[in-house]
């Protein structure tokens, strides 16, 4: 199992008050090394509409890279903006993922739409930066993951990463909705597009994790990286209902795999769970791992999905199956 | 081309029809069988919330056109289910005679909430001569991408050397006439191509010039080949208030020698409006077919279809 350390949580919106489109929620925290900075992109959210109904928006802050805790900058504005009438984005952007990819940064990212009989859609698209990652602007008006016969709705959660030449992207896919007493919800699995250019992806629609809950356990944040010579891969997993709080909430799960298709679940090797109380006692999830300077360090989202901010954890000790 | 107006042929007020609908027979479009002609067509029932969902439903006719023989009395295809593209309606269903099967490409209604819906298109395969339907997977074959972000709808499938091609629509923007009015969509023709009829490819491109300037709505493209030429109609209309009146949908016309390129001259589409009558401010959803050596035309008139379709044949 592994063992972390835990430095707190880092950036709260809610503790500043000059950024109405960035009032609460930090989610689904990505990371880009800088010489002197780590920026972290994060999902955050103005106030709900008269009906309740929340927009979000795509966000960074600037970490030391010398001091992980300390927070040197938040941006301004949303680096994305939001589409326009009818588009697959027109109501949120979340979450997020972001990777370097020559002299550009491409932010892949999910797109909210809003349905009348289901809450909302979603689809994955492609965002570019030409300027460090201050600013995206999208690559097309529409989707890049769109739904399919075998995939017909709710496509999100992506998490980009490229290993050797090829170009990963996990996601979660919506299998089902089931309508509980107040609403509807998507029953989502964790699912594998591969591509050589990033742009053009193939996929199959096979659930690439098998349920631990129950059938209608929901999957999504699927971050993986290559140590000791093996895939690994952290997620988060949840009920289908009644979710928002402790019992229900999201956990950070584990799997394993030599080949990046067949993966074997564990999740009580991944070690990062909820604190007895503060910030991150109901809910740490949407873990993203970077290694930085000789240290491993996982940033997740703490209680009610990342609403109360983002924190990092420090890996303490490093088992042989998991040597960089 | 020059046609020839047969009137209106079928009522859906005059028959008794499935799921509970009542009016609407937009869309008509044929499948030449041995002994019949059927014409498969999306009529409406109404939700819970009184809102309208399209089934579709089929009536045949003799061969001659001049004769109905039987009204379809049971579900042709079933409506998705809940998050579904095709939840809220099928509108319209092309039929394509794919030798043993089938093929149905319908495109999918689901109901949005800034815009009024988002349309896909599916594919569904009969094999029991087009009187059943069963749907490809749950989802779309061809939904929003890149540069084609809403509103796929309006497939017409053609075999050219062992290739299918699909024309259809694809939304390029959704836009208020004034801050006051929901947003009204604008859609274009394109071309798709495919060896499975499953996998397409498609470049988001436009393929018929705009006659009525980039804001021009295209519709329902139907294509045949005659006299080494392919010719399409096809109807189009402005994109704000078009319910009725002068911006009601016309019918347009273009032809092509190769199938790729099109030149568009609807002074050559050879029907227009009636003096007055069913078709007389509107004219919509072409679909052209031959039997028995008659080339004819399936299309709507007035209020989109509500009353009915009518038929016209060339000359």
């Amino acid at each position: 199992m592994l063992q972390w350390e835990k430095l707190g949580k880092l950036f709260d919106p809610r503790d500043h008050k000059d950024h109405p489109w960035m009032r609460e929620f930090a989610q689904s925290p990505s990371t880009l090394i800088f010489d002197d900075i780590i920026r972290v992109y994060f999902c955050s959210r103005p106030a709900p509409d008269e009906k309740g109904e929340y927009k979000s928006y795509i966000a960074f802050i600037d970490l030391d890279r010398k001091n992980p805790s300390r927070v040197l900058r938040i941006c301004d504005k949303p680096v994305l903006e939001l589409g326009g009438f009818g588009t697959f984005d027109e109501f949120g952007t979340n979450p997020v993922s972001v990777i370097r990819h020559e002299n550009q940064i491409r932010a892949y990212y999910a797109g909210w739409t809003r349905c009348e009989s289901v809450r909302f859609n979603a689809a994955i698209g492609i965002a570019i930066s030409n300027n460090n990652g201050e600013t995206f602007e999208r690559i097309g008006e529409g989707p890049v993951l769109s739904y399919t016969p075998h995939e017909p709705y709710l496509l999100g959660s992506p998490r980009i990463r490229r290993f050797n030449d090829t170009w990963y992207l996990w996601y979660a896919g919506g299998k089902r909705w089931i309508k509980t007493a107040s609403r509807t919800e998507p029953i989502i699995k964790l699912r594998l597009a591969t591509s050589s250019d990033g742009l053009n992806w193939r996929r199959d629609g096979v659930d690439l994790i098998e349920d631990k809950l129950d059938e209608d356990e929901c999957q999504a944040g699927a971050d993986v990286v290559e140590r000791a010579g093996r895939f690994h891969m952290f997620y988060s997993y949840r009920k289908s209902q009644d979710y928002k709080g402790k019992d229900g909430g999201y956990r950070i799960g584990y799997a394993v795999s030599d080949d990046l298709m067949n993966w074997k679940r564990n999740d009580e090797l991944a070690g990062l769970g909820v604190s007895a109380d503060g910030w991150d006692s109901e809910m740490a999830n949407y873990g993203h791992l970077f290694s930085l300077d000789g240290e491993t360090y996982m940033i997740y989202q703490g209680n009610e999905m990342g609403r109360t901010g983002i924190g990092l954890a420090r890996l303490q000790n490093c088992p042989d199956w998991f040597k960089p | 081309m020059r046609w020839n107006k047969l009137g209106k042929i079928f009522d859906p007020t005059e028959h008794k029809l499935p799921n509970g609908c009542l009016e609407f027979a937009q869309s008509p479009q044929a499948l030449v069988l041995a002994n019949r002609v059927r014409v498969y067509f999306s009529t409406r029932s109404r939700d819970q919330v009184g809102k309208y969902l399209s089934h579709v439903a089929y009536v045949d006719f003799a061969r001659n056109m001049r004769e109905i023989l039987d009204v379809a009395k049971h579900t042709v295809i079933e409506l998705g289910g809940l998050g579904a593209f095709d939840e809220h309606g099928i509108f319209p269903m092309h039929v394509f005679d794919d030798g043993g099967r089938v093929l149905g490409f319908t495109t999918g209604f689901n109901r949005k909430v800034s815009v009024g819906v988002d349309s896909s298109i599916g594919l569904a395969i009969s094999n029991d001569g087009g009187r059943t339907f069963q749907k490809h997977g749950t989802g779309p074959i061809m939904a929003a991408s890149l540069h084609e972000p809403f509103l796929i709808a309006d497939s017409f499938v053609m075999s050219i050397g062992g290739i299918y091609y699909m024309w259809y629509i694809f939304g390029t923007k959704w836009k208020s006439s004034s801050e006051n009015e929901p947003p009204d969509r604008v859609y274009k023709i394109a071309c798709a191509t495919s060896v499975d009829a499953i996998n397409w490819q498609r470049d988001g491109k436009q393929i018929v010039a705009d006659r009525l300037g980039e804001d021009e709505c295209q519709a329902l493209p139907t294509v045949f080949r005659r006299n080494d030429l392919y010719h399409m109609y096809f109807c189009f209309r402005p994109c704000h208030g078009f319910r009725n009146g002068g911006n009601s949908y016309r019918l347009g016309y273009a032809y092509s020698h190769d199938s790729i390129s099109w030149t568009r001259d609807d002074s050559k589409a050879g029907i227009d409006l009636s003096q007055d009558g069913w078709d007389s401010q509107m004219q919509c959803y072409p679909h052209v077919f031959a039997c028995e050596d008659r080339v004819y035309m399936l299309y709507n008139g007035n209020e989109f279809g509500k009353s009915g379709f009518g038929l016209a044949e060339l000359v």
